[in-house]
Formats: C-alpha cells, structure tokens, sequence
C-alpha cells in the first residue's frame, strides 16, 4: 500500500514535470524585451522558493535537535535528520539558482556575475549550507550534531535577507516577482500559469527527494546506533 | 534566426539542461547511497559481529 501510494506520488511528480516544462517552453509566450531567454526564469524563480522552503525546514530540523538533544533522543534524531535532508536538498536546488541566474544574466545584462546585494546574499546562503554539509560530513564526535545545528540556524538566518535584498538595496537583480509593489506580478495569465505548474512540479520533485534524503539519513542513523551497540557488547 | 536568437536559445538549452542534470545527478547519487546502505545491512545481519 505504502509502496503504490510512494509509486503514484512520484509518477504523479514526472507528469508535472512533463507539464510544466511544456507550459514554459510551448505555451507561455515569448516576453518582449528578454526574448527567450526570459523562459530560464520558469526554473530559476521556482527553484530559488523551493530552495527557501527547504532551508526553513532545515532549520526547524537544526531547533528541534537542539530542544528535544537532552530529553527525546528519538525525536532529537527525526529533527537532526530532517534538518540534513533539508539543507543537502536546498543546496541542490541553491546550486540550480546559482547557475540558471548567471546564465540569464549573460544574454540580459552581458555580463555573468556582478556583486550586487541579491547575488552575493544568495551566494553567501549557498557557501553557508555548503560548510553546514562539510562540518557533517568530515568532523566527528558527539558534539558534532550540535554545532551542525547551530551553524544550520545562523545560515537560516541568511533566507530572509536574500529575500528582502532587492527590496532592501538597489539592485541589478531584476525587481521582486511577487510583493514588490503595486508594479510586481506577471500580467499575462499564460505565464503565470506556465510559472504556477513549474512552481507545483518542482515543489512536487523537491518533497519527493526530500523523502528519500530522510528516509536514508534515518536508514544511516540506525545503521550507525547498531554498530555503536555491538561495538559495546563485543 | 539571427545570432541574437541563437544565442538566447542556447542558453536557455543550456539553464535547462544543467538544471536536470542536476537534480538527476542528485537523485542518482541519492538512490547509490540508499543501495550500498541497504547491502550493508543485509551483509550485516546475516554475519553479526
């Protein structure tokens, strides 16, 4: 049952997927002044809101280990566990923003990189998670779960001002999509549906690899309890 | 088609093509682990320490 419902999800996930890469190549139209390349923005955009999702449940992942570390073991582990897949997948997902921006930036502004606020916050966030995800993988002992999770918060802390940067500052980054005045939006309706079904599918995609990022680190935590117990018992 | 077009379609190809290879380098990465996790457990139980 559990294996159809798995199974049906992640078929459901490709049809969106399918979907949306559609939408945004063959039905949304081509924008004025940007031309085609404008359509890197239907996977730029929607990567970048699912790469902030992950980070917030990274960080509520990173404060339950730390409340429940003394007196739920358990759900210390759920949390730490939760906290790792959300931080290895919003970095998967930070990566894709990273590279997809520069490439639209080359063809708009003729240039790949420039230091402005909403660039370098995300590329700060990006190295931030980056140390997270080297501090757990290469440094060792029982106090390594705690620092990872107090780095994961100060890295959280980070989201909100990539997010307010082009608010914030003047930016070359173009003006904020959505909540950025009474000018912000997509104004024609076949491109906010062709945004709207890149945002669901890649939503879709994240949830199901943030499940399985999870269940491993979950599979892995047991694994490791195991061998700590027979390594006591030999 | 102008250099123009051109050129904004290959870059769009590309934005889209590094964005699968990812997520399914990720995923193939992700499904690699959880396999070799799940040999070692089998290999585990059938010769406990």
């Amino acid at each position: 049952m559990k294996k159809a419902a798995i199974g049906l999800y992640a078929a459901l996930t490709v049809a969106l997927m399918v979907w949306g890469f559609y939408q945004a190549i063959y039905v949304a139209p081509e924008e004025q002044t940007m031309h085609e390349v404008q359509r890197i923005f239907y996977y730029h955009v929607p990567s970048a809101m699912v790469a902030f999702l992950f980070f917030a449940i990274s960080l509520a992942g990173c404060i339950g280990f730390l409340a429940f570390r003394r007196n739920r073991p358990d759900w210390a582990q759920a949390s730490d566990a939760w906290a790792l897949a959300g931080a290895e997948v919003g970095v998967v997902f930070c990566t894709v923003v990273l590279i997809t921006g520069p490439l639209w930036g080359r063809r708009a502004w003729g240039i790949w990189w420039t230091w402005d606020a909403r660039l370098t916050t995300t590329l700060v966030l990006w190295l931030i998670y980056v140390s997270y995800l080297l501090l757990r993988r290469f440094a060792a002992g029982p106090q390594m779960q705690t620092l990872a999770a107090v780095l994961g918060i100060f890295g959280a802390l980070d989201v909100p001002i990539v997010y307010m940067s082009n608010r914030w500052w003047r930016t070359q980054h173009p003006a904020p999509v959505f909540g950025g005045g009474p000018d912000s939006g997509i104004k024609d309706p076949a491109m906010l549906a062709a945004f709207g079904w890149n945002v669901l599918a890649w939503l879709a995609w994240g949830i199901l690899i943030l499940a399985l990022r999870y269940h491993v680190e979950r599979q892995h935590q047991k694994f490791a309890a195991q061998e700590a117990q027979d390594a006591l018992d030999a | 088609m102008d250099t123009r077009a051109i050129l904004d379609h290959q870059f769009t190809v590309a934005a889209y093509t590094i964005t699968w290879t990812i997520q399914l380098g990720y995923l193939a990465w992700l499904a690699f682990k959880w396999r070799a996790q799940r040999r070692e457990a089998a290999r585990n139980s059938r010769n406990p320490r």
